[in-house]
């Protein structure tokens, strides 16, 4: 399963000492974990770390079987989180994945039980932190939880080496302080290509191949009276300062000094990349990152270490702090100390960059130029840096004269053939043509679907978080005048939805419509592994079932319907919308992932095509001449497939509807056009290549005769 | 020891159009060759058919010392904009990324409209004429050429197309070689990416950066003439020379659609204009009328789903030679469509009955009909042969009598004020849609009729000075043709105006 393979890259995984890695940077952070010796790993795949998960899977039979390690899709973070629980009693190493901050979020109630109870064996916990460019998320940091819950972060500088080195340092770390660590890596580090020196790998000690033999009890590590201020204490008194010990005995900061004493900056170590190329940019630094300007990199950014901090600061004037996201701790830690050591030094950050959004190049650039005109250096003048900063931005001014309206947006939307698009054509066409059931509050979910609420359906009034659809309907169910309907994924729904959601909602006695949508994966991470898959992600059988589940909760009111018949998709909501059947009325839309269908079925087709059997491949097409050009489809259809083209009636103006060559045949434009009652503008063509002889003799008669029809002058 | 350049590129796509491959080669095949290089992108769902981006740097000197890599591009310091899509260009620009001192564009100039170009009930195409000047002018080398068209011509995706121009391009240290080494290697479609390299570099290698002209996005594709070149003469005697192509293909249509006594009565609609010596009205009504008078009744798309030639494009489209093709249609009239073809003396009080019983949205008769087989066919075929009813028919009537009030509008604005005729003789591209979305656009249509000739009569009263109306005929056309949301504002509209 998963969007990507990895069974190529893999093999690397096994690479002994010396042998030279090339790969993703995730692939660096795997190898540094069988580098460590950990005995478990799992976790919950989302984006920028879904791609972790599908490395673990390809590589559970090859690598990790064979080391005896434990993998595992946990169910949802919370229990990738209580993974690490193995750690507590017991002295093995382990990691696990998610995406912050909302994996964190979801994740928060069993880590901070492991970050008071502590921990024995290294416990490392991979965060893609989905902030900036390309997230898909809200953006918040993960800093304050580790702040919360005393659990160190690094983040370290962006390069392979820097991964891998920094992975390992995680687990000594964790030891060392006896917390869990967070291990931040940004959304385009995650596929950063580069290079590894390999390390043997580690056979773990405790293992499934040398098992545990006797359990390990200690009332200390329950969380219970007296014991959790006890807990409390020994964050503050001997887990942070032996993080702190630890961090300046292995140099995890770097101390870069330069010439220009009297300035600095410290900065994440994630941004260190950025920053290095603003400085290069601008001319004061060469393109391997040496600078006049000394740098203090925080590859670790809690906890702090005041002596580090209070000696970078010391003698020098001006302090400029490269710091994403708010509040921002680091700045204001660094203030503090100033002020409690008496330094006369002015610290600068937000007030030059941005309170908020990623640092990107574009916005260091200009505070590093606002502070280092500012300051003055001797190596390079404020004029030479003003100038270097308007050669790179002169060019924008123009963009405007030759762009005089703005480039139209692309918003992410459902892929080609996709079975969840067809359900929120049905729920527009019902909105449209029978507002007094269909125009109503819709509670949106995360996953795919919550592209709903993009154009051109525009379906979903609020997302409240990953399998909440239906809880947040809780409130406005019994509020509003009309039935309500919630959305859920099936990722959603095994995730928080079937608790939170379907059992909240009959405890309740709520009164709406749930429309769940069964493609078979987590389709928006890159179709992974769900409870109703079929198969686990070690590709073992389960058989759940939602309908299974849904009827074990006692679901009075449950329909499944073939997500590409609109009209039956329509009728069944219809149905729902308005029985007298009270309660909970659930409809399970259902039918698989396109984009693994796809990956399945076409080299399946290509085989076929070539081993000359006959292969028949369904198309649709629009007639451009029947076509009038309204584009009333693509209103309530959105399929990339179904797009424009030049009207080829020299007659007319306004382009027409057209079918390229990446459709699928899923059928959905004519179940559309059939739906709304649009135009008879939709054909299906169903190509079939290497006909059989039958086919053949039967196409040609019937060609035949249709030919002489169509030549009868009427 | 000299500092070694860091050399950029930025590729922008659509999500799922291959340029994680892409930039694969572009960073193995820069290891190949010694130059250290990394790449990045973006994961993740946001990226689903959505604009997204990949960028790689690679640093010019051999076998170097890495050089600290950066994870984005920055705004002006790029070398290289390597985009798989036109629209993706713009979107670069207007980000600031390409600059003209330093930026070569390698771009494909095919488009893959944005949702939001499609939406409209007009024409939402953003403009390429836009895009093309301003990739000229953001670039100090510009490769721009239909890559996907290339690429299916070699059975291939355009991002191998792309990889050769890039390789021809010369703005990276590469060797060609090198790029091929890398196709190998992935292992993915190796046969087909190759010959997709080759045809790409050759492309580029044709095109110098000076003349590389962005092929035309499509292909104005008319029908020949049917009529001879004496009967179109004979019936367009009168009409300025320059109408005559128009003229020709109007003729054409109308014989198709019902006899030559009906291109009469289009010829007859249009000569009184000809006295106005306004080739641009003239124009605009030679061109609607024919459209409109050719309106896609059931008899109509009878017509033009059992035509010979469409089987023959269906097949051509899909690229059949050898195969068979069974094509279904998705039918669907409603009961205005299906009494629409029966005379207007039998239906009319049942048609007048079925509005007030069913006044948002007439029962329909769906069915999904395969027209390539004989019984199929002719079911549909059938329908063509009561072409000879439709004078007679309820639509005609309808459509007819509608035709008439437009023209009398123009012809009547056309005596008060020229501009103020063209925008009313406009208005019929609003006529357009089958059932439901056809009653709607006629509604806007009369209104904007109604409301614009109200508006005029009041401002003829006044002594002219058509603003007003003027402003609202071509303002409320481009509301409805923005789409539903446009369409309320387009009523909105027409009640202030006549309010004022």
């Amino acid at each position: 399963m998963g969007e990507l393979s990895f069974a190529e890259d893999v093999k690397q995984l096994a690479y002994g000492d010396g042998a030279v890695l090339r790969g993703e940077g995730i692939l660096a952070i795997t190898k540094a974990l069988l580098q460590s010796g950990v005995s478990y790993v799992g976790g919950y795949p989302g984006a920028p770390v879904s791609y972790l998960i599908d490395v673990l899977a390809d590589a559970n039979e090859p690598v990790l079987k064979p080391l005896g390690i434990y993998f595992e899709q946990s169910g949802s973070e919370a229990a990738a989180a209580a993974l690490l629980g193995a750690s507590i009693n017991y002295p093995m190493r382990g990691a696990v994945t998610w995406k912050s901050v909302v994996g964190t979020n979801v994740a928060s109630d069993a880590l901070s039980h492991v970050a008071s109870a502590g921990v024995i064996g290294g416990a490392l916990i991979v965060i893609g932190e989905d902030y900036g460019e390309g997230a898909s998320i809200l953006q918040e940091r993960t800093h304050s939880t580790a702040l919360k819950s005393s659990v160190p972060l690094l983040d370290p500088r962006n390069s392979l080496e820097s991964f891998a080195r920094f992975a390992e340092e995680g687990f000594g770390l964790s030891e060392a302080c006896n917390e869990p660590v967070f291990f931040s890596i940004r959304i385009r580090a995650c596929h950063m290509r580069g290079t590894l020196r390999c390390k043997d790998n580690v056979r773990p000690r405790i293992s499934m191949l040398s098992p545990l033999t006797a359990p390990s009890f200690s009332l200390e590590r329950i969380n219970l009276p007296p014991f959790t201020y006890q807990m409390e204490a020994r964050k503050f008194e001997t887990r942070l300062p032996a993080a702190r010990r630890y961090i300046v005995e292995h140099r995890l900061n770097e101390h870069f000094p330069g010439d220009e004493a009297h300035v600095g900056i410290v900065m994440q170590g994630g941004l260190w990349n950025t920053t290095l190329r603003g400085l290069h940019v601008l001319g004061v630094a060469d393109t391997r990152g040496r600078t006049p300007v000394p740098l203090l990199v925080l590859n670790a950014i809690h906890p702090l270490v005041p002596e580090e901090l209070i000696a970078f600061m010391r003698g020098k004037r001006r302090l400029l702090v490269v710091e994403e996201g708010m509040p921002n701790y680091i700045e204001r830690e660094l203030g503090a100390l100033a002020h409690d050591a008496k330094l006369d030094i002015e610290i600068h950050g937000k007030d030059v960059f941005s309170p908020h959004g990623e640092y990107v190049p574009q916005l260091v650039i200009g505070g590093l130029r606002r502070f280092l005109v500012e300051a003055g250096l001797a190596s390079q003048s404020a004029a030479a840096i003003d100038a270097r900063h308007h050669a790179l931005n002169a060019h924008r001014e123009a963009v405007g004269a030759v762009l005089p309206q703005p480039v139209a947006k692309r918003p992410p939307s459902f892929c080609t053939g996709c079975p969840e698009r067809p359900v929120f054509s049905a729920m527009k066409i019902l909105r449209e043509r029978e507002p007094e059931i269909g125009d109503t509050h819709v509670s949106a979910d995360i996953g795919c679907s919550t592209f709903s609420t993009q154009a051109p359906f525009n379906v979903g009034n609020s997302v409240l978080g990953y399998g909440m659809g239906l809880a947040s309907s809780s409130a406005v169910a019994p509020l509003f005048g009309r039935r309500v309907v919630s959305v859920m994924g099936d990722g959603g729904f095994w995730h928080n939805g079937l608790t939170n959601g379907v059992a909240n909602a009959m405890g309740n006695k709520q009164d709406s419509v749930l429309v769940i949508l069964d493609n078979f994966y987590a389709a928006a991470t890159g179709q992974h592994h769900v409870p109703s898959t079929g198969t686990n992600a070690r590709r073992e059988p389960v058989a759940m079932t939602i309908l299974d589940a849904l009827r074990g909760l006692g679901v009075p009111w449950i329909r499944t319907v073939n997500s590409y018949r609109i009209a039956e998709v329509m009728k069944t909501l219809r149905e729902a919308l308005t029985t007298r059947v009270p309660g909970l009325k659930v409809i399970i839309a259902r039918n698989e992932c396109m984009l693994e269908r796809q990956r399945r079925e076409k080299p399946r087709a290509r085989k076929a095509l070539a081993a000359g059997e006959e292969v028949v491949q369904p198309r649709f097409g629009v007639d451009p001449d029947v076509c009038t050009g309204d584009h009333s489809c693509m209103r309530l259809n959105g399929c990339p497939s179904l797009t424009l083209r030049d009207n080829p009636d020299p007659l007319r103006d306004d382009p027409v509807a057209h079918v390229d060559d990446t459709c699928v045949g899923c059928g959905v434009c004519g179940e559309v056009a059939h739906a709304a009652v649009l135009c008879p503008s939709f054909y299906e063509v169903k190509v079939v290549e290497n006909p059989s002889r039958w086919t053949r003799v039967l196409a040609g008669a019937r060609r035949a005769v249709i030919r002489r029809l169509a030549a009868v002058p009427v | 020891m000299s500092d070694p350049r860091v050399l950029s590129v930025l590729i922008p796509a659509v999500g799922g159009q291959g340029g994680g491959v892409l930039l694969d080669w572009v960073v193995d095949a820069a290891l190949l060759d010694g130059y250290p290089a990394h790449g990045t992108s973006i994961p993740g769902v946001a990226q689903r058919t959505g604009s997204t981006t990949y960028y790689i740097e690679l640093c010019d000197a051999r076998d170097a010392e890495p050089p600290v890599f950066s994870l984005y591009p920055v705004p002006g310091a790029l070398d290289v904009l390597l985009a798989a899509e036109f629209l993706e260009v713009g979107r670069m620009i207007e980000l600031g990324f390409p600059s003209p001192a330093r930026t070569t564009i390698v771009a494909s100039t095919h488009r893959l409209y944005s949702i939001h170009e499609k939406i409209v009930t007009g024409r939402g195409i953003y403009p390429s004429e836009d895009l093309q000047r301003a990739a000229r002018a953001f670039s100090r080398a510009l490769y721009a050429f239909d890559a996907l068209a290339l690429a299916r011509e070699h059975g291939t995706e355009a991002n191998a197309v792309l990889l050769g121009a890039l390789a021809a391009a010369g703005a990276l240290p590469i060797r060609a070689d090198a790029f091929r080494e890398a196709i190998r290697r992935k292992g993915v479609q190796v046969g087909a990416n190759l010959r997709g390299f080759d045809a790409g570099l050759a492309a580029a290698q044709r095109l110098t950066s000076a003349s590389a002209a962005p092929a035309p996005l499509t292909v104005a594709a008319g029908r020949p003439a049917a009529a001879t070149d004496t009967d179109a003469a004979r019936l367009t005697a009168g009409f300025p020379a320059e109408l005559r192509p128009v003229l020709g293909q109007a003729i054409e249509r109308l014989t198709e659609y019902q006899n030559g006594a009906y291109v009469e009565r289009y010829l007859a609609r249009l000569r009184p204009f000809v006295a106005l010596d306004d080739p641009t009205l003239l124009g605009l009504l030679a061109r609607s009328l024919a459209v409109w008078m050719t309106y896609e009744d059931a008899i109509r798309v009878a017509q033009l789903k059992t035509r010979w030639s469409r089987f023959e494009r269906i097949r051509r489209e899909q690229g059949v030679t050898r195969g068979e093709i069974v094509v279904t249609d998705y039918l669907k009239p409603d009961l205005d469509e299906i009494w629409g073809i029966l005379p207007r003396r039998l239906v009319a009080p049942f048609a007048r009955w079925a509005e007030r019983r069913w006044p948002r949205g007439r029962p329909t008769l769906g069915q999904h009909v395969r027209t390539t087989t004989v019984t199929g066919y002719l079911r549909v075929w059938l329908l063509t042969l009561l072409r000879p009813l439709r004078p007679i028919s309820y639509r005609a009537h309808e459509e007819h009598a509608r035709m008439e009030r437009w023209l009398a509008a123009v012809a009547r604005c056309a005596a008060w004020d020229r501009p103020l005729a063209r925008e009313v003789a406009r208005a019929a591209q609003l006529v357009k849609g089958y059932g439901d979305v056809r009653r709607r656009m006629t509604g806007h249509f009369d209104r904007l009729l109604g409301v614009v000739m109200r508006v005029a009569e009041l401002e003829a009263a006044n002594g002219g000075g058509f603003e007003a109306a003027r402003t609202l005929a071509a303002r409320y056309r481009t509301l409805v043709l923005q789409g539903p949301e446009g369409e309320a504002q387009a009523a909105v509209l027409a009640d202030q105006t006549l309010a004022r």
